[in-house]
This record gives C-alpha cells, sequence and structure tokens, in this order.
C-alpha cells in the first residue's frame, strides 16, 4: 500500500490561483482529510492527485511513482485510484451489480464467476445484499452512496478518493455514515484522501486532517493537534469554537490587554511583542459560591451578558470588569448565574493557547 | 497525449469551412464586378425604387407578424401554463402541429380558403350573406401576415410558456391577497417578470418572417409586391444578377444578426428568462365561468392554422375540381396516380428522403461531437465552437443559398448541380439546431459519470461509448428528428439551388403552384406533412415529454 | 388503352418513313443511352403524354420529362451551362427569342427532323437549329357561369373597361414565353399604354400560361386577358364552365420551337424524339387531344375550334422578342407590382 506525496502544488485558473505551492505527506494506509471553506482549494487538491486536471507547478507521487507533474499527468484510468463522487455518479443505465462490477471488469485477470463473487461480497459488506439487480434511480441517497463505496472498494485501488461523500445526506444518516466510513477504512486500511468542509466529520473520520485556506494547508496533526494547539487565528477559529484576544507581551509569561493580567505558557517573548490568545469556552471555568479557583489559574471577574439554554450546555457572554473583551463561556447546565450578575472565571494558564501571527493574513 | 485529439480537431475544421467559405464568397460578391471591388451594387438596392419598396414590405410584414405572433403566442402561453384551462394537451399538440408544418403549406391552403373568389370561406360568406365583395382578400398583405403569424406564434408560445412555468405562484398570490383581480395579477405581477421572454418571442418571431420565402412567393407576388427574399430569387432570374443579389442579402444578414444580438442580451447567457424566486409551487388560476370561452378561442386560433388548413388540403387531395363541393362524382384518386407517378416528383420524394436521412446523420453525429468537445471542453477556443455551431441561424436560408452558390458553382469545388450542395446547405441551416438539443442533452449528463468510468480504469473513448452514448442516445435521436424535420421542410435555400436532377418535394410543390396544379400539390402537401408527424411523434416518445418542452 | 395503340401505329408508321437499316442504327444506340432528357413548357399533362408514348414506341429509352416555364427553362440552361453541367438534349420553351440567344451563344445542335420541309416557314428556323413543334394563339377566356355571354368582353381594349376590375387574372411574361410573345404583339398593337390602363383593373398575377385556365374555371377570377387557347380549350373539354374568345383585332401567335442542345449527353436519342415529335401521328396527337395548332400539313384539328387560316393572326419577330425580353419584363413589373 502506497504513500501520498504533494509536492509544492500549484494550480492556476487564468489569473486566479486555486492552489499555491501545496505540501502534504500521506502516510500509507492513512485516513487524511482536506478540511476547509468553500473555495479553498481542496476538491481541486483532490482531483489533481485522480489525474482529472494538471497542475502548473509541483508534483505528486503515489509510492515511487510520479503520476503528476506540470509536463506529464499519468491519466485516471492508470492510476490505479478509486474515487467517491459528491453526487455518487452511479451510472443510471447499468444494475447496481453491473455499477458495482465496471471496474472489476476493466482489471484484466478477473474472470466473470470470480467478478460476481466479489460484487456479492461487496454489496455483503455495505449492507446491500439482494440488491443486484436494482436500478440506481430504485434507491435512497444513502443507498446509492452505499453502492459507490462498494464500487470504489472492490477494485482494490493504491489510492482512495471521497469528495464530500456526505453532503447529500440529512443530518441523522450522515451521522451514522460517519462512523461505516471510519470502520470501512479501519476494515481495509487503504490509503485515504477524504475532502470536507464539515469539521467535525473530519474529525470523526480521519488519522489526521489537513488545514486548507487559500490554496495552501495551514496546518495538518491530529484532531487534537489542531483543536487544542490550533497555529493560526483561522485554524482555532475553524475548528470549534473559541476566544480571540488580542494581547501584549508584558513579562515572561505575562501578557497584559489594558486592565486585563493574564499568565500564559509563554516565555522568550519581546515585551510589547503582540500575541493573539486562543481560550477554548469550555476551558473557562466558572467558580460559584463557595468554590476556591486553582491558584495557578488565571482569575477574572465580570458581569453575564447573555445566557443561553441549549439542553446539553448553557453558553454564555461574559463581559470582563475593567476589560473591552468579552468571553464566550460554555458550561454544563443548570445556568448557574443569570445577565446582569456579577461572575468569577477561572482559566488555566495552558488554556490560553498563543497563535502564531503575522504568518498568514487569515 | 490524447488519443482522441484529433477526432475533435477534424469536427471543429469542418465546421469552420461548412461556415466560413460561403460567407467570404457573399461579401466577396457583392462587391465585385469586372472593373474591380465596387459599392455599385449597394448603392443600387438602396436606390432602385422596386427593390426600396421589397425592403419596405419585408419590414412592415416582419414588423406586424412580430405583434400578431404576440397577440396570438402570449395569452394562449398563459392560459395553458398557469391557468385552469381544458383541454391542455390537446392544445400543446395542435401548437406542436403548427410549429412543424411547412409556412408555405399553409399559404397553399389559405389560397383554397380565402382566396377573395374562389375561396371556400368566402364562397360561404356570399351563399350566407349574399355580399358581392368577399370577406377576406388572402391575397394582400394582411392576409400575408396572418398566414405567416398562425406558424410563427408557436415560437413565441414556447418562450412565454417555459418562462411562466417557472414564475412560483406565492408572488401573483401576494397581489391576490390585496384584492387584485386575476385580470390585473396578470397584467402587474406576472407581465414584467416575462417581459424578456415576450420581447424575446417577438424578435424571433420577426426573425422567421425576414427569412421566410414560400409565403411571400404564394400570396405576395399575385398581389404584385414583393419581399426581400422573394426578390432576391427574381433577381436570379435570367439573366442572373448574381452580384446584385449578393448586395442584396448582405443587409439581411446583419438585421438578422443584430436582432439575435438584442434577443441574447434579454436573456443573458443561459438562453432563457431567468426570473427572481425560488419558483417554488405552481396554482392553477381558476377561470370560473371563463374556461369553455377561453378553450373555445384557443381552438378557434388552431383552427386557422391547423383543421382549416389540412381540411381543405385533404379535401382538394381527393377531388377532380378543388373548388366544387365534395359530391361523389367530384371524388377521384386520380391525383395520388398522377401525383405518384410523375417521374419528377417519385425523384423528389427519393431525393429528400436521402438529403433527409443524410442530413439527420451527418448534422446529428458532428452536432453530438461538437457539443461533447464544448461541454467537456476537450479543446483550447471551445467557446468558438460553440459560437460557429450556432452561427447559421443568422443567415436566411436565401442568402445561404445565393452565397452556397457562388462558393460552389466554381472550381475546384463545383458541388452545383448534384444532390451535395443541397446536402451542404442543409447541414449549414440545421446545424444551430441540432447543437442546441445536443448541448441540452450533454448538459444533462454529468461529467461525474464519466470521471467516474476513468478513474476505475475506462479510457476517454470506452467511457464515451459505454456510459456517455447510452445516456445520451435519446438525445442525440431527438436531435436526429428535428434536423430530418427541418430538411424535409426547408424551401427557402432549395428554390435557388435545385436542379431539374435534384428537386425536392418543397420544391416541386412550389412549381406545381405555378401551374396552379391543385390536387397534386394537396396530396405532395399531405405525404410531407405525414413524414414531418411521424419524425415528431418518435422525438415524442423518445423524450418522454413534450417537445415543446413544458410539463405538466 | 388507346395511347398504346396510337404509339403502336406511329412506331409502324415512323419506321416506314425512313430507310430501315439507319434507323435500327439510330435506334441502337438511342437505347444504348438509355434515356432523353427533356426541358419542356408544354404543359404537364400534355408532355407526359408525348413522353409515353415515345416510351411505348421505344421501349428501353425513357424520357426525362422536366416542365416549368419558357423563361424558367432559359434559366435553367444558362445556370447549368455557366457551371458546365451538361444535362440536357432537348430544350422547347414558347419564347422564340431564347432560340435566338442560345444559337447565338453556339449552345445549340443543328438537325432537321424527318418530314419538316412541308411546314410553313414561321416553323423553321433559316439556319437549320430549331423547329416549330406546336403553335397556340392568345385569347381571353371567361367563366360562364359568372359572367353571361352578352357582357363578356369581346375585344382586348375591351378589358381596359373599369367594371373588370378586381375580375381579371394575367400570366406573366417573365415565367411563361407564351405571355411573353403576347405582351410584345400588343404593344406592337396599341402601345405601352395599353398596359399601364391595363394595370388599373387590379389584375391577379399568375406563373404560367397554363394557370389562368385554372382561376377561370375556379370561379377564382372570371375573366383571363391571356394565355394559350390550348389550356382553356383542354379545361372546357373537362366540363369546366370555359368559354374562349378570339379578338377580333387579331391573336398573337405563339410558335413553340424546340431544338436539341450542342453537348446533349444522349444525341441520338434526341434526336430520335425529336424525329418522333414531328410526326404527323404524334402531331395529330397534340391537335386532337392538346387542343394545339402545328405546322404539320396533314393534320386535322377539331371542328370546334378556329382554323388558324380563319383568324387574324399577329406574329412576333423572335429577334425582336430577344431583344426586347427584358423590356418587356421590367415594364410589366413596373406596371403591375411583381
Amino acid at each position: 500500500m502506497p504513500g501520498v506525496t504533494i509536492k509544492g502544488l500549484t494550480k492556476r485558473y487564468g489569473d486566479l490561483a486555486a492552489l499555491e505551492g501545496l505540501d502534504l505527506r500521506v502516510e500509507p494506509g492513512e485516513l487524511v482529510s482536506l478540511l476547509g471553506p468553500s473555495g479553498c482549494g481542496k476538491t481541486t487538491t483532490l482531483r489533481l492527485v485522480a489525474g482529472f486536471l494538471r497542475p502548473e507547478a509541483g508534483e505528486i507521487w503515489v509510492g515511487d511513482r510520479c503520476l503528476s507533474s506540470p509536463t506529464s499527468v499519468v491519466p485516471p484510468e492508470r492510476r490505479r485510484m478509486a474515487m467517491i463522487f459528491q453526487s455518487y455518479a452511479l451510472w443510471p443505465h447499468m444494475t447496481v451489480a453491473q455499477n458495482v462490477a465496471y471496474g472489476l471488469r476493466l482489471k484484466p485477470g478477473v474472470p466473470k464467476a470470480a467478478r460476481e463473487a466479489r460484487v456479492k461480497e461487496m454489496l455483503k459488506v455495505v449492507q446491500l445484499e439482494g440488491f443486484e439487480s436494482r436500478y440506481p434511480g430504485e434507491l435512497s441517497g444513502g443507498q446509492q452512496q452505499r453502492v459507490a463505496v462498494a464500487r470504489a472498494l472492490v477494485v482494490e485501488p493504491e489510492i482512495l478518493l471521497l469528495d464530500e461523500p456526505l453532503s447529500n445526506l440529512d443530518a441523522n444518516l450522515r451521522e451514522e455514515m460517519r462512523f461505516e466510513i471510519r470502520r470501512l477504512h479501519e476494515t481495509f486500511a487503504i490509503t485515504t484522501l477524504y475532502v470536507t468542509h464539515d469539521q467535525a466529520e473530519a474529525m470523526v473520520i480521519s488519522d489526521r486532517v489537513a488545514v486548507l485556506f487559500r490554496g495552501r494547508v495551514v496546518q495538518v496533526g491530529t484532531a487534537e493537534d489542531l483543536f487544542q494547539r490550533p497555529q493560526t487565528r483561522f485554524v482555532a477559529e475553524f475548528i470549534g469554537k473559541t476566544n480571540l484576544v488580542d494581547v501584549i507581551a508584558a513579562e515572561p509569561g505575562v501578557v497584559t490587554r489594558g486592565a486585563l493580567r493574564l499568565r500564559v505558557p509563554l516565555t522568550g517573548l519581546m515585551p510589547g511583542a503582540s500575541v493573539v490568545l486562543s481560550i477554548r469556552p469550555h476551558e473557562i471555568g466558572l467558580v460559584t459560591r463557595g468554590q476556591c479557583a486553582s491558584p495557578e489559574h488565571n482569575v477574572l471577574t465580570g458581569v453575564v451578558q447573555r445566557a443561553s439554554y441549549l439542553g446539553d450546555a448553557v453558553d454564555y457572554q461574559i463581559r470582563l470588569s475593567g476589560s473591552d473583551v468579552a468571553l464566550r463561556v460554555t458550561a454544563a447546565p443548570p445556568a448557574l448565574v443569570r445577565p446582569g450578575e456579577a461572575v468569577t472565571l477561572a482559566v488555566a494558564p495552558e488554556a490560553c493557547v498563543p497563535l502564531a501571527e503575522g504568518r498568514f493574513a487569515c | 497525449m490524447d488519443r482522441s485529439l484529433p477526432v475533435w480537431v477534424l469536427a471543429a475544421l469542418a465546421l469552420v469551412l461548412l461556415m466560413a467559405l460561403p460567407l467570404g464568397w457573399l461579401g466577396y460578391m457583392s462587391v465585385s464586378s469586372e472593373t474591380g471591388a465596387t459599392l455599385s451594387h449597394y448603392r443600387e438596392v438602396f436606390t432602385d425604387p422596386h427593390l426600396q419598396k421589397a425592403l419596405w414590405n419585408t419590414v412592415v410584414l416582419a414588423f406586424w407578424v412580430g405583434l400578431a405572433s404576440l397577440a396570438i403566442g402570449s395569452p394562449i402561453a398563459w392560459l395553458t401554463a398557469r391557468t385552469d384551462l381544458p383541454g391542455k394537451r390537446l392544445i400543446r399538440g395542435l401548437i406542436l402541429a403548427s410549429f412543424v408544418t411547412p409556412p408555405f403549406l399553409g399559404a397553399f391552403a389559405w389560397v383554397m380558403l380565402a382566396g377573395p373568389n374562389a375561396g371556400l370561406l368566402n364562397k360561404l360568406y356570399r351563399a350566407w350573406t349574399g355580399a358581392a365583395e368577399p370577406l377576406v382578400n388572402i391575397f394582400s398583405m394582411p392576409g400575408l401576415i396572418f398566414v405567416v403569424s398562425i406558424y410563427t406564434f408557436p415560437y413565441v408560445f414556447i418562450m412565454l410558456a417555459n418562462t411562466l412555468e417557472l414564475i412560483a405562484s406565492d408572488l401573483e398570490d401576494a397581489a391576490s391577497i390585496l384584492g387584485a383581480s386575476r385580470v390585473r395579477v396578470a397584467l402587474t405581477v406576472t407581465l414584467p417578470m416575462v417581459l424578456p421572454a415576450i420581447l424575446s418571442g417577438f424578435i424571433l418571431a420577426v426573425l422567421q418572417a425576414l427569412a421566410l420565402f414560400g409565403s411571400p412567393a404564394i400570396l405576395a407576388l399575385p398581389a404584385g409586391f414583393h419581399t426581400i427574399t422573394t426578390q432576391i430569387w427574381a433577381l436570379f432570374q435570367y439573366p442572373p444578377k448574381v452580384e446584385m443579389a449578393a448586395a442584396f442579402s448582405v443587409p439581411l444578414f446583419l438585421a438578422t444578426a443584430l436582432l439575435l444580438l438584442i434577443q441574447k442580451q434579454l436573456l443573458g447567457r443561459r438562453g432563457y428568462a431567468t426570473i427572481g424566486g425560488k419558483g417554488g409551487a405552481r396554482r392553477r388560476i381558476p377561470l370560473g365561468p371563463w374556461r369553455l370561452p377561453a378553450l373555445a378561442g384557443c381552438l378557434g386560433v388552431m383552427a386557422c392554422s391547423i383543421f382549416l388548413p389540412y381540411g381543405i388540403l385533404a379535401k382538394a387531395a381527393v377531388a377532380r375540381a378543388w373548388a366544387q363541393p365534395l359530391a361523389a362524382e367530384n371524388l377521384t384518386l386520380a391525383n395520388f396516380a398522377l401525383t405518384f407517378g410523375h417521374g419528377a416528383t417519385r425523384s423528389a420524394i427519393v431525393n429528400t428522403l436521402e438529403l433527409g436521412i443524410m442530413t439527420a446523420c451527418v448534422g446529428a453525429g458532428l452536432a453530438a461531437l461538437l457539443a461533447y468537445v464544448v461541454n467537456r471542453k476537450l479543446i483550447p477556443g471551445h467557446q468558438l465552437l460553440a459560437f460557429l455551431a450556432l452561427a447559421p441561424v443568422v443567415i436566411p436560408g436565401v442568402v445561404l443559398a445565393v452565397a452556397l452558390f457562388v462558393a460552389y458553382t466554381r472550381p475546384p469545388l463545383v458541388l452545383y448541380g448534384s444532390l451535395w450542395i443541397l446536402f451542404v446547405a442543409y447541414l449549414t441551416k440545421e446545424m444551430p439546431v441540432g447543437y442546441s438539443q445536443s448541448d441540452a442533452t450533454f448538459k444533462g449528463v454529468h461529467p461525474e459519470l464519466e470521471e467516474a468510468g476513468r478513474i476505475l480504469g475506462a479510457g476517454r473513448l470506452r467511457v464515451l461509448g459505454e456510459i456517455t452514448a447510452p445516456l445520451a442516445r435519446s438525445g442525440i435521436i431527438a436531435t436526429w428528428c428535428f434536423v430530418f424535420i427541418g430538411v424535409i421542410r426547408e424551401l427557402s435555400a432549395s428554390i435557388i439551388l435545385f436542379t431539374p436532377n435534384t428537386k425536392v418535394i418543397s420544391v416541386v410543390i412550389f412549381d406545381l403552384k405555378e401551374e396552379g396544379q391543385f390536387g397534386a400539390i394537396a396530396v405532395l402537401g399531405l405525404f410531407m406533412l405525414g413524414m414531418t408527424l411521424a419524425a415528431v411523434v418518435v422525438m415524442q416518445t423518445l423524450l418522454g415529454r413534450d417537445v415543446i418542452g413544458t410539463k405538466d | 388503352m388507346n395511347t398504346r395503340r396510337v404509339g403502336a401505329l406511329a412506331l409502324t408508321l415512323v419506321l416506314a418513313a425512313i430507310p430501315a437499316s439507319a434507323q435500327d442504327a439510330r435506334v441502337e444506340a438511342a437505347r444504348r443511352e438509355g434515356k432523353v432528357v427533356w426541358y419542356t413548357s408544354l404543359a404537364l399533362s400534355s408532355s407526359e403524354r408525348v413522353a409515353k408514348l415515345f416510351e411505348a414506341a421505344y421501349p428501353g429509352i425513357g424520357v426525362e420529362v422536366h416542365r416549368t416555364g419558357s423563361q424558367r427553362i432559359l434559366q435553367r440552361v444558362m445556370q447549368e451551362l455557366q457551371a458546365n453541367l451538361r444535362l440536357v438534349d432537348v430544350i422547347h420553351t414558347s419564347d422564340a427569342g431564347h432560340f435566338v440567344l442560345l444559337k447565338a451563344k453556339k449552345l445549340l445542335m443543328k438537325y432537321t427532323p424527318a418530314g419538316v420541309d412541308a411546314f410553313p416557314p414561321g416553323f423553321k428556323d433559316r439556319d437549320g437549329y430549331s423547329y416549330g413543334l406546336r403553335a397556340t394563339v392568345n385569347v381571353i377566356a371567361y367563366n360562364s357561369k359568372v359572367v353571361p355571354a352578352a357582357e363578356a368582353p369581346r375585344t382586348w381594349k375591351d378589358l381596359l373597361d373599369p367594371k373588370w376590375k378586381g375580375k381579371l387574372v394575367t400570366a406573366h411574361p417573365g415565367y411563361s414565353g407564351v405571355i411573353a410573345t403576347h405582351v410584345l404583339a400588343l404593344v406592337h398593337l396599341y402601345g405601352w399604354d395599353y398596359f399601364q390602363q391595363l394595370a388599373q383593373n387590379r389584375l391577379m398575377l399568375v406563373q404560367s400560361a397554363v394557370d389562368p385556365a385554372g382561376v377561370v374555371a375556379s370561379g377564382e377570377r372570371p375573366v383571363a386577358v391571356n394565355g394559350g387557347d390550348y389550356t382553356f380549350y383542354q379545361t372546357r373539354k373537362k366540363g369546366n364552365p370555359v368559354e374562349i374568345v378570339y379578338p377580333k383585332e387579331g391573336v398573337p401567335l405563339v410558335v413553340s420551337p424546340t431544338a436539341i442542345a450542342a453537348g446533349a449527353p444522349h444525341p441520338s436519342a434526341a434526336k430520335l424524339f425529336t424525329d418522333f415529335t414531328f410526326s404527323r401521328e404524334v402531331q395529330q396527337v397534340l391537335a386532337d387531344t392538346e387542343g394545339l395548332y402545328t405546322g404539320h400539313p396533314d393534320v386535322t384539328y377539331p371542328a370546334d375550334k378556329p382554323k388558324l387560316g380563319e383568324l387574324r393572326l399577329l406574329h412576333t419577330d423572335p429577334d425582336e422578342l430577344e431583344k426586347r425580353n427584358e423590356e418587356i419584363r421590367k415594364r410589366f413589373v413596373e406596371f403591375f407590382g411583381a
């Protein structure tokens, strides 16, 4: 099972640059998601890997073969890949069995009997046993999607590409299918590239997630890496909710904003340098009457501006005293304070994550 | 290197040759003379009083046909698309029938109906009222306008009906709730939204009227006036003044191009009127007591374009003397014997079928290839290809014929005298229709369906054969039918390019008209209609919906 | 069938008229050619009849009939020759001027059909290129059901009466040679003013000289101001209420020549066919069933038609017809509009 190496990939449409020097490494058997808002270049990257597009610069390697470069592109039919499309792209004039068997027919050395057996087996795997002679027009969205999966997996591709395969399903089905896809990946362990704009999906499905913005990879890492240690403002805001606070370094380990003073695990900053901090809402604790905050924590006071009951959490907005900063806080229900009341907050220094500043204007 | 590239490039070259060559010759001829380049032909065109008159007549004709088509087509479109009018399928079917009826055949039938003295309607009128003057004289400008309009209004209908389909009822409901009557809603809410479509339809009707040859030849010449098309044809009489014909053709061509440009601007790039709103559910507006009168009105229009003309053609086909009543002694099958026994007719039928089938096959194939190339962006400059494929719609048939005559009656490529020159003319003329239909077909085949095949190991040509072709098949056959129908009824180009060996049915009908052989004309006309309607039925079955596009 | 018997008779007599061996050789050559292509302005039914007679007499040689108006035939011939197409064998129109033109351009083959020596001079080209196949005269015709005999027009001048406004039909010199001849003859008689005045009566325009008969018979316009008398005669014979008037001022005589094209693709068949059409039998057929006049001295004419000798004929000179052809057409269009 080979891995995929993308080096300096650049794709332009006229004056518009869809990709600018994108680098990414997918290890053999790994599932990496390309995550980002629309227009960030994730589908373009996928289509370049599939061989439908030619890059202006850069290379795409699968294993030890260079499949794409500005001067030569191995056509899609010879790349030994499979793809699941957003629209599923099932051929309406062929039965389910014919759809699934299509790629096998083009593989040398698979006689008819063996083909039919493998098709049957794969339909069982995706829980569509007995659907061989149905037509795609007779199936529901979820069923069609599973046929698309079966069609891609049955040819035992070296690389599997998925282009937002769940976005046409309704919310419940989507959640269910996320786990299904993860399960299939763990069963078959094919090197996979998965494109999505839904961060929850990416975090459930992937081994690692690559966040794309305006044609570049801004951060790659596990879900935890991205959530706990976002490197840029964009990643911090894209993955989960966060509070972003612009502060200035005062002494080593201390940053200030006006009257606000926070201890952070950051040394080696020039005094006076500006930093952006990311503080996750659920990592800010509400100190109730009778509780004591831990001595290492930053203790802040403020006034509750809003408290919204969400069922499994309460979402507060708290204006800090003596500052222009308002923090969003998420805590378990019931609501402990109401709008207008004073409240005390405790934040661990480790929860105040400084973001890389100045590298990307995002 | 993509192995399929040469195929696409070849198709592109064929198209360029087809279009560019004749037009180039046309321009050249219009300024050529024995003493070198000259503008004298243009000068003559614009100063000769006869030619001026022909120009004026054409403008008058086109303008009034546009208005009349609007007046007829808009209410019917509104009634079928928005109200609970009964018998909608019937009406749409009849409109389709009048869309495919060649206007010159209709003109001819109306001569038998409304000739001032012998016309059936006038006879009945005189019998009832005892008047000496006829009710209508079809040999007049109003008569010509009438006949052309009843076969041109389907263009307006189609444009408008398709657009009205897209308008959600809630936009109109909002007005009704505030107290507006049905009519007021129609005029103040619906009308402004469909104005681009209306104007488009008007322009299409005008363009049709500009390019027609048969109807003016049948109705205007006996009344003593010319239009541009009949005048161009007359310039080909011996001694032929080809340079003058060329010079006279160029303004017609330019006018057509200008109108089409305006129409394109009105519709934007997508080619149909875009409406605001999300196009939600459409409710039928109840007509109440107006239901039956509205239906009667629609059927009245259809009587003019279908029932009456087809009826009189049927009568003339079996009558010894068409003007006499259908008594037993007047019935005969001799007309059939004469028509099909006559050698020239038989060979014309064979020619028409040969040309129809050949042009449809090559035309559909070429259109399909081109549409595929453009839709999948297979070669650089594909937008230019789409433009060229649609460009011939700008050239009226008569002008095209003059251009082809000039291009192909000199070495090295002398096609004149053979069926080939007709083939080239038909292929060029029907390419826009064929391409539009193919384009719509391929737009309906999602590129991902092909990409799914390729990523699984199929090369581009295999994908074309196993995936694209089966899915595009019914659309391509519909293209074939469109081209076939267009070819068998073509007159304005054929009338200039034919030779005695290469006559087609429409030319024979025209010849027979010049001899007053009504019976034979009726037989041939019905035969032509039969072939056309058969092709339409095939198309309708394949596409699974009304060819004129409106669904219920 | 009647035609077959006539055909067989014709064959026998024609065969008897020409030395056997030369005839056989020619028939053989014609059979090898297989067909003769005939551009004719004779009414379609009449042309078809002649063609069928020939095919019955000479099985194996087909006649391709292409019938259209005289002016159209000339246009065809000129257009084809300009493009170097040799399609036509025998050219037959009703415009004597055409043959002056064609002869001048060296587009005709010199050929004298058998038996034409006895024909009157008006039927023979002095250089031997074309010969008058048939003749007709231009007449006035009216629908007897619509117009009582007492009120019918009797002279060309009668037609100028405003009471005929909207009731007249004319064929077109731009299409028909018969009509072109008519126009020239009347211009000689009364000048162009005649047509200028006639146009005030708002005539219906048709193209072919054959057409007015149909128009009058149907009652669409009750009076025709011109047209070949043979067409009216045929229409009347079919039972239509058409009456013919031979104006006393004179009737324009139209002799319709025929000739073989210079580069004819089937020369032997063409010659055979031409001979056939000038044979007494075929000329008699033209007179009997078609109502035509011919140049053949031995042909007898139906009793219900005036003999040529009884009529005051207006002759036109072919050279003048050719020279003034353009003028005729142009001025006609000027007065009548199209």
